[in-house]
């Protein structure tokens, strides 16, 4: 039989490489920024569109969607060519997937800092662009497919099967977290509430982190450290295993997000168990690519591919081993909300997807190139600052959240809170702020050094857009062949393999969900919680506008240490017209649930317009433009009739009259500010965002 | 404190016996699947990506 000749796409691998590295610099340098503006508010550079609660979704967006995402389409697109034997389905879909997903990125870029947020954590963009994303993702899907279908090599490798589980679990996961209801162009709420809407943004959030930073890298990782090793990966056998396990485990552990609130006690035990046997396939995993060096260490010495993999499965075993472990609730009680989240969250960023990204991308460019890396020195330079820049990142932040924990929950002997006012416990991490700034300067420092190198590799070589290839074609299978072993029957089956994997991860996001929305105990009603008022509603959009729930959380979890500082622990009836919820996960700021009644309007006037005259030595940036800026009430009635859609039990034909509510509250206000000899006309937005935060927790309020 | 930790799981014990059944049910089928695969056939499988001849050309 003669062999056919074919030709790889390396053109459209290329694109996404440099979309990964343009992506991956923009994306740290506004993560630079907001970690400056933790210790110096004056970088939030004195407007609404840079201040931290607007841009730092656009960081982690930038992060995980950009960079990560385009170097996962550029491992993709490369390796699977060359585990299929065929080119892509289609070059006319890889340029619209690639020119798709820019400019979802672009819009990104301009939605976020406007404000145009649906305060969902790693899912902010609005409704058009989720259907962009949908849309691009399917184009993704089609050309993978595609090319499974017309390939030359009869059994899919398990880094295919990473790829296919990746596809259809963020599939699924990006739907049913995008299931909103839009009131204009870009606003929208979510069909979930409270409760509800907690677990499904925790079982995407947690999932997005299994399904798009975790699982194609694996796929990656099976392909390029065999390769970049020259040696077969360590046990296949435990590949099988690592990827059913993981892919069936990851998926109930969502809940593990919400440890302590006021979702279901079962749910919340569901999440802890399956988060401890996470560690099994994870460092399955971990241990599969580092065994596949044995013999093999003395190349790790020369070969700088080698070790940035090395340090990035380090990286892997490390945060696998830290997630399970902050899952378990005593060690939770104390971790989370603090920085010792977002260390935990950058060790896997920085060392599992941003070290495996720059070991692809020095292996990658010179064979697509045909030459030699520019300088190993400057990528070894780029390992060792870059590694560095990690250790410098996380390691104060480790202390910093142990710290901000500890002080939050210490008493005195009298029985007191150490430590009554907050900002006392963020002074206290300051200093961690700044040098976890300089860790992450470190680490810029070395991505822009890899840019400059892998340009001038670039320039040395010549891009090899079309790369011959030959292979012989696939015969059809007879029905006289020898029975196989069912597994070894479905990995040459793609349709039954992504079917399977469906079914496998649905099954733990059923458990958990079908409950929690049809089981109305669940989620126990509280008579005297009422609908927010017109007025009240637009200041909680102004609130989702401001990105306030990146750093204060609404819910007081039952401890003795919340309670005295805050108020009446959080009950799940308090949330029920809560579209979307607002629990945050994040203290950088004290938690609001029961803000309501606690400071005068006037203080929340000046606290706005300048946080240091109100709490002197906060970071917290000022919001003056909610004074000048008019709020617009013309979206009222169309906000009124969404929530009746959703069942929030406004009168009917209440958004017609509704405007009047407005004028009439935000009268009372403004005249209660001017007894303060604060003059503010009515119509302004701080009036609906005081309005907001006077009613949080005063439903059921009893102190 | 065993007692304690009994008494505090307030009737969600069958949810973390449901858990850890699932746990063992899971890796032992899986293990059993893996033994019996035929050793040629993960060889063959293992050594897939080192096939791809071409871009180590250079």
């Amino acid at each position: 039989m003669q062999p056919d000749k074919f030709y790889y796409d390396n053109k459209i691998v290329r694109n996404f490489a440099i979309a990964t590295i343009v992506w991956g610099i923009i994306g740290m340098t506004v993560g630079l920024l907001v970690a400056t503006q933790l210790f110096s508010p004056s970088m939030n550079l004195g407007n609404q569109f840079t201040s931290y609660g607007r841009i730092r979704p656009l960081h982690t967006n930038a992060v995980i969607f950009a960079f990560v995402g385009n170097a996962i389409f550029m491992g993709v697109y490369y390796s699977l060519q060359r585990l299929v034997k065929a080119r892509m389905y289609s070059d006319v879909l890889s340029k619209i997937h690639f020119w798709g997903w820019q400019l979802i990125i672009v819009s990104a870029v301009i939605t976020l800092p406007l404000g145009l947020t649906s305060s969902h954590e790693y899912a902010e963009l609005e409704w058009p662009i989720d259907i962009a994303i949908t849309l691009i993702w399917v184009v993704f899907g089609i050309n993978m497919f595609g090319a499974i279908i017309k390939r030359r090599e009869r059994h899919l490798y398990v880094a295919i099967w990473f790829y296919i589980a990746t596809f259809v679990t963020i599939a699924v996961l990006h739907i049913v977290n995008s299931f909103q209801l839009p009131i204009s162009a870009f606003k929208s709420y979510y069909l979930y509430a409270g409760v509800q809407d907690a677990l499904v943004q925790w079982w995407y959030g947690h999932n997005a982190v299994a399904f798009f930073l975790t699982t194609p890298y694996l796929g990656m990782m099976y392909y390029f450290l065999p390769k970049m090793a020259n040696r077969p990966i360590y046990s296949y056998r435990l590949s099988i295993l690592h990827f059913w396990a993981l892919i069936f485990i990851y998926i109930w552990a969502g809940p593990h997000h919400l440890l302590y609130t006021s979702l279901p006690d079962w749910a919340q035990s569901l999440g802890v168990a399956f988060s401890i046997m996470l560690i099994a396939p994870s460092w399955g995993g971990m241990i599969n690519g580092l065994l596949t060096l044995r013999g093999a260490w003395d190349k790790v010495r020369d070969d700088v591919t080698l070790k940035f993999m090395v340090v990035a499965l380090t990286a892997y075993g490390m945060a696998t081993f830290e997630g399970p472990l902050l899952s378990l609730k005593g060690v939770n009680a104390i971790g989370h909300f603090t920085d010792w989240i977002v260390a935990h969250v950058h060790v896997g960023a920085l060392g599992w997807n941003g070290f495996l990204t720059f070991g692809v991308l020095y292996w990658l460019i010179p064979r697509i190139y045909r030459t030699e890396l520019y300088s190993k020195k400057l990528a070894g330079f780029h390992f060792w600052i870059g590694t560095l820049g990690i250790l410098f990142y996380a390691i104060p932040l480790y202390w910093a959240g142990f710290t901000q924990g500890l002080m939050w929950k210490e008493f005195t002997q009298d029985g007191l809170l150490k430590y009554p006012n907050f900002l006392e416990t963020v002074l206290r991490i300051l200093p961690m702020y700044v040098m976890r700034s300089i860790g992450g300067t470190m680490y810029l420092i070395g991505v822009i050094a890899m840019a400059y190198n892998l340009i001038k590799t670039m320039k040395a070589g010549k891009l090899v857009s079309n790369e011959a290839a030959e292979a012989l074609p696939l015969v059809k299978l007879g029905k006289d062949e020898p029975k196989e072993f069912w597994h070894r029957r479905l990995e040459r089956k793609p349709m039954t393999l992504l079917v399977l994997s469906l079914i496998v991860i649905l099954i733990g996001g059923m458990v958990e969900m079908v409950p929690t929305f049809f089981i109305s105990s669940n989620v126990p009603t509280i008579a005297s919680v009422k609908p927010y008022s017109p007025l009240e509603l637009h200041g909680r959009d102004l609130y989702i506008r401001e990105g306030c729930v990146n750093c204060h959380s609404q819910t007081v979890r039952p401890f003795r240490s919340e309670t005295e500082r805050y108020g009446d622990y959080s009950k799940a009836g308090e949330f029920v017209y809560d579209h979307p919820f607002l629990w945050g996960s994040k203290r950088t700021g004290p938690d609001l649930h029961r803000e309501g009644g606690k400071y005068s309007n006037a203080w929340h006037y000046n606290h706005m317009m300048d946080p240091r005259t109100m709490s002197p030595g906060s970071i917290m940036p000022a919001y003056d433009w909610l004074m000048d800026q008019k709020l617009d009430t013309t979206t009222t009635g169309a906000k009124i009739r969404a929530m009746q859609t959703l069942g929030v039990p406004y009168p009917i034909g209440y958004a017609a009259i509704a405007n009047r509510d407005v004028d009439e509250q935000s009268k009372a206000i403004a005249a209660n500010l001017a007894i303060d000899k604060i003059k503010v006309s009515s119509d302004k937005e701080i009036i609906a965002i005081i309005a907001y935060l006077q009613r949080l927790g005063t439903d059921i309020k009893n102190k | 404190m065993f007692k304690q930790f009994i008494n505090d799981l307030n009737g969600n014990e069958v949810y973390m016996l449901f858990s850890l059944l699932i746990f063992f049910v899971f890796f032992i089928v899986a293990t059993v699947v893996l033994i019996r695969m035929k050793k040629t056939h993960v060889s063959y499988m293992s050594s897939i990506p080192l096939n791809t001849e071409f871009e180590d050309l250079n």
